[in-house]
């Protein structure tokens, strides 16, 4: 495939972190022509904050980006250094994996993924402009003076766009140490009258691993039964390691093998006597930067600033990799000098020798607030253009994942003609995210919690498969084997749930007896010959019954008000009643239904009464502009 | 909407009264002053005097007619009041006039839905608008009055603010399982939850107030025959409305009336005297009076106290329950029967003379006491909950409870935040959309996360 070819490509992903990956290989899988540009191909996939993948509602996304075929939770399950289910202790709908991973073979195993996929072609180059016809994007320009052409383009340039990086009052134009900025394509964006913003995050200093006294650190071990993100039950034995039409193994290892283990430590009064001493130096505090930091991920200086009866503040050492010494400080990022960072690290338990190798910096950036964009991840402004990833206004590998995939398959879909595929929000996390970013916006960067799902309890980790996996069936995106054994999965739960509610055990159903919480339970031999999966999935259906059927309940009452559509294109300011507030928001994001607009913050269950008054007479088609 | 409708109504109550005010609302506001008072640009919220001749330009009344822009006036289209004498026969000819000028007569609560379609008033304050409307007494004013201020929003969304405090502790821990989290165990929330508890079922205990507010209370007044309680009536009215005698058996039929207790209004009824008897009349009359007293806010049992205690049938006593039923020691002039000691203790009792008039205030005081809630002495907003809310807040009780019993047996924290969530889903039935954020705002100004 000539890459110079003039025929069009179907999809144009511009950038290749966790977002691009994403989309170019679920679009190439679904056999659309896909060309991936990346500024700097020897960083396709980097991790450029915390060596880890998952976590608390992170760690079912990535699942959820596995039942849709993506790639992330088989490749971080396969360079992993560490393993962990957190909140093992919790109910299961709320505990997740997480995984610490080696930096460079994650990167390695992606890139290698990527050379070897069909009909996706990576090119380095630095996409400077986008190409406009008729209110459709139809491609782009790069730095190489070279344009392509597309059906379809997806960005997913990260912090990249007039990216600003800040140690201290030192200022460097850059989306990550060591790598450059895009500043035309900003101006591209707002020439398509895309409205841009500013956000603001940070990441600690990196330290070298033999320069840390270890000996009063506080281990913490991987689980020695490592919990992985992707379906195996459903797999190949040779997805793991094998490469698509090749002899070739892909990079990586067996999950679980030679863990290596994170360290505790804590900051001391020291530590804030330096801090504070040097808070009018910290780039956030002096007001250099203008960007919203998020909450959940507050520097060093702002923790102890709003914590101040906080004696000491928790810091994990996370290794980077099996071949590297690099340690990520997590806990303390900071935008204060690089000198201050140094004279900190003295003052902490273990770290008094710690040599730097990286400072720690903040980063600010552009985003384009994605209440511009359709579910479908699609703009509303340009046709053709989506958009995935913290362009979007979000944080984390996992929420760009999971957007990228869905923009690669939605891009995909687009440029043939076809319905897009919208998740929902009872159905998974990925539709919880998208939905809060397209009706909501964000003023933070956007990180998912398990708090944002209502209906959290429908969405255990180890149900996205079952969830999920039926909107990609055709798709390319998972082999037809797999199919098979996911149907079969969903068969076999659908029949032991009620067999186990109606045959007799000791004292009652199985079902009952699971539901007071006994532990010793002789179920029937053909259910214990099932797959442990299967096995758990209707055990957790039986628990938590009563909860679940309610949540459905409230799911389809939910869906009542979805089903109300509302007119497209339409200027609320006409609708007579409406509060200027609501009828802005309401005409600016556009809701496809009652119910999206119900989510809008700022929009009144009194205006929600309006338009139902209004859409109930008939009324509302007849005010239109 | 539709503009071209303008709709009229007489916004006094029917019947005669010393002045009657019809008002206008929409677009032909404007050209009816000009048709009507030949006042072609009419100052907006001036008053004037002018002569109201109907279209075939017959004299009705002398009025004072006053327009008010879509800006300023209630319902947020244009206004015209016109306030006349109270005569109905002008004020029909009046409204029949204004129909003919392209008016339609406007539905009920039709002024106050426009007002609330033009963001004029929220939902909670148009209810109260139409409680203000019925309102009787001050105190059913002032809480109308209140509510349309807000003030039951914002106890309303005090609660709310606990209640999501609550939330935020208990998804701090199943959000942040790796963060340096206070233990556990430290931040109780089944105080916290139990304390809220209380809070709410005092709000929509305040629900019974309300509708005694708006609808009135229904009391009885039951006794033996000659016990003196058309007597009792007639003083509480003030006028001689009963029959009285000293032949016993003087009333047979009841009596309605209506009297104030500030701030209530009591609806009486006199019944004729419980005794025992074969006769068919007699028997009707007791089995009414029984249906009557069941139906009551309050029973007031009246005794003659110079008599030996009276005895009842199990039919009626088991009607006379201590919450609901005031005993009335009537004849306090003349000597008391010694036997009388003792009679319905733990009942509220008042010792009276219909006679002498003595003991009536403290009969007022008793019957406030037992209807409980707000008096009008007492400071401060005065917050009466709606049925809608009452039920609003019912069913949050009942989410809470159920967390409140999870937590209590240790059960999964996702499944206590489920019903705490469902608490507040309920709780924004009365306040409007309470966003996620708000309870993510607390999580983060409590906890410090950021591994
Ligand atoms: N001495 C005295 N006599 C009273 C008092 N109250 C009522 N009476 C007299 O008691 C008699 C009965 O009074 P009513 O008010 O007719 O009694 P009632 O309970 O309505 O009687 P019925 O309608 O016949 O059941 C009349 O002669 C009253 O004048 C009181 O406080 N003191
Ligand atoms: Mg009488």
């Amino acid at each position: 495939m000539r890459i110079s070819n003039k025929e069009p490509f179907n999809v144009i992903v511009c950038g290749a972190g966790h977002a691009g990956v994403e989309a170019a290989l679920a679009a190439a899988r679904m056999g659309s022509r896909t060309l991936l540009l990346s500024g700097n191909i020897d960083t396709i996939g980097a991790m450029s904050c915390n060596p880890a993948i998952g976590g608390q509602a992170k760690g079912h996304i990535v699942r959820e980006i596995d039942a849709l075929g993506g790639e992330m939770a088989i490749n971080a399950d396969t360079t992993g250094i560490q393993y962990r289910l957190l909140n093992s202790s919790k109910g299961e709908s709320v505990q997740a994996p997480r995984i610490q991973s080696d930096k460079k073979a994650y990167q390695f195993r992606l890139k290698h993924t990527i050379e070897h996929q069909n009909n996706l072609v990576l090119f380095q180059a630095t996409v400077t402009g986008l190409i406009f016809q008729h209110g459709c994007v139809v491609g782009c320009k790069t730095n190489l003076g070279l344009d392509f052409f597309g059906e379809t383009v997806v960005v997913t340039t990260g912090t990249f766009l007039r990216g600003l990086m800040h140690v201290g009052q030192n200022q460097n134009k850059g989306g990550r140490m060591g790598d450059f900025s895009s500043e035309s394509l900003s101006d591209s964006f707002l020439e398509a009258g895309i409205e841009l913003e500013r956000l603001k995050t940070g990441t600690p200093p990196r330290i070298l691993g033999r320069s840390i006294d270890f000996v009063n650190l506080e281990e913490q071990p991987g689980d020695e039964i490592p919990t992985l993100f992707a379906f195996y039950d459903t797999r190949e034995q040779t997805d793991l390691f094998h490469v698509e039409h090749s002899e070739e193994r892909k990079p990586g290892w067996l999950p679980g093998e030679n863990q290596v283990s994170c360290w505790i430590t804590y900051t001391s009064e020291k530590s804030h006597g330096v801090i504070q001493e040097n808070l009018s130096k910290s780039a956030m505090y002096s007001g250099a930067i203008e960007g919203a930091g998020p909450r959940y991920c507050p520097s060093i200086e702002d923790k102890i600033v709003r914590f101040s009866d906080k004696a000491r503040h928790r810091l994990f050492l996370e290794p980077e990799g099996r071949n590297t010494n690099e340690y990520y400080i997590n806990g303390l990022s900071t935008s204060l000098p690089f000198d201050v960072q140094e004279q900190i690290l003295e003052t902490i338990p273990g770290l008094e020798n710690a040599q730097l190798m990286r400072p720690a910096y903040a980063v600010e950036y552009d985003f384009a607030p994605p209440t511009q964009l359709f579910a479908s991840l699609e703009s509303k402004l340009v046709e053709n253009l989506f958009f995935a990833g913290q362009i979007n206004g979000t944080s984390g590998y996992e929420e760009a994942g999971g957007q990228g995939l869905l923009a690669g398959i939605n891009a995909v879909k687009k440029s043939r003609g076809e319905d897009p595929l919208i998740l929902q929000r009872h159905e998974s996390y990925i539709g919880v995210l998208v939905d809060d970013l397209v009706t909501k916006g964000t003023h933070e960067p956007y990180r998912m919690f398990t708090s944002r799902a209502e209906h959290r309890l429908l969405l255990n980790h180890s149900s996205a498969e079952i969830r999920l996996s039926k909107y990609v069936k055709d798709s390319g995106n998972i082999s037809f084997y797999r199919w098979g054994r996911i149907t079969h999965k969903v068969n076999a739960i659908d029949k032991w749930e009620p067999e186990l509610e109606k045959s007799k055990s000791k004292g009652g159903t199985f079902a009952e007896a699971v539901r007071r919480g006994e532990t010793d339970i002789e179920f029937p031999h053909d259910f214990l010959s099932e797959t442990k999966e299967i096995q758990k999935e209707v055990l957790y259906r039986i628990r938590y019954k009563g909860y679940l059927n309610r949540e459905l309940r409230l799911v389809e009452r939910m869906a009542t008000v979805d089903r109300i559509k509302l007119p497209k294109n339409f200027n609320y300011s006409n609708v007579r009643g409406l509060r200027n507030e609501s009828a802005a928001k309401l005409t600016s994001i556009q809701p496809l239904n009652l119910g999206q607009a119900k989510r809008i913050s700022g929009v009144n269950p009194s205006d929600i009464s309006i338009l139902m008054v209004l859409l109930e007479s008939g009324k509302l088609s007849t005010v239109r502009n | 909407m539709d503009n071209s409708e303008t709709f009229t109504a007489l916004s006094t109550p029917h019947g005669e009264s010393a002045i009657g005010i019809v008002r206008c609302s929409g677009q032909l506001c404007k050209s009816l002053a000009s048709n009507i008072f030949g006042d072609h640009s009419p100052t907006p919220r001036l008053a004037t005097v002018s002569n109201y001749k109907n279209q075939k330009g017959k004299f009705l009344d002398q009025v004072v007619y006053t327009y008010l822009e879509a800006e300023k006036s209630y319902t947020g289209d244009p206004m015209l009041e016109i306030s006349c004498h109270g005569n109905p026969f002008v004020l029909q000819n009046i409204l029949e006039d204004l129909v003919e000028r392209g008016c339609r007569l406007a539905q009920p609560g039709e002024f106050t839905q426009t007002a609330f379609l033009n963001g004029k008033l929220d939902l909670s304050q148009a209810e109260a608008v139409v409680d203000l409307i019925k309102a009787r007494t001050d105190l059913s004013f002032k809480a109308a009055a209140h509510q349309l201020k807000g003030s039951l929003s914002r106890r309303v969304n005090s609660l709310v603010e606990a209640l999501l405090q609550i939330v935020a502790e208990i998804e701090a821990y199943i959000d942040f399982p790796e963060e340096d989290l206070p233990s556990e165990g430290d931040s109780a929330p089944c105080p916290k939850l139990s304390h809220l508890l209380n809070e709410i079922s005092k709000l929509s205990d305040t629900a019974q107030t309300g509708i005694f507010l708006r609808e009135g209370v229904q009391a009885i007044i039951v006794g033996k025959p000659n016990a003196g309680k058309s007597s009792i009536l007639n003083r509480l009215l003030g006028e001689p409305r009963a029959i009285v005698s000293e032949e016993p058996g003087t009333t047979r039929d009841y009596i309605e009336a209506s009297f104030f207790v500030n701030p209530y209004r009591i609806n009486i009824i006199d019944t004729a005297g419980i005794y025992e008897t074969e006769d068919l009349i007699g028997k009707e009359g007791i089995r009414k009076t029984l249906e009557q007293m069941a139906l009551s806010d309050i029973i007031i049992l009246t005794i003659d106290s110079s008599e030996p205690p009276p005895k009842f049938i199990p039919n009626v006593s088991k009607l006379l329950l201590p919450e609901k039923t005031l005993v009335i020691k009537n004849k306090s002039d003349l000597e008391p029967c010694p036997k009388l000691t003792g009679f319905m203790k733990g009942f509220p009792q008042v010792i009276l003379s219909a006679l002498k008039t003595t003991g009536f205030d403290q009969l007022k005081n008793e019957i406030r006491k037992l209807l409980g809630g707000p008096t009008a002495s007492e400071k401060g907003d005065v917050i009466a909950v709606s049925a809608r809310h009452h039920t609003a807040l019912l069913k949050t009780e009942d989410d809470l409870k159920n967390a409140l019993s999870l937590l209590e047996s240790d059960k999964p924290a996702e499944l206590v935040a489920s019903h705490l969530r469902e608490g507040i889903a309920n709780l924004e039935t009365i306040v409007g959309k309470i966003d996620n954020e708000r309870m993510l705002d607390k999580l983060f100004a409590q906890f410090c996360i950021g591994k």
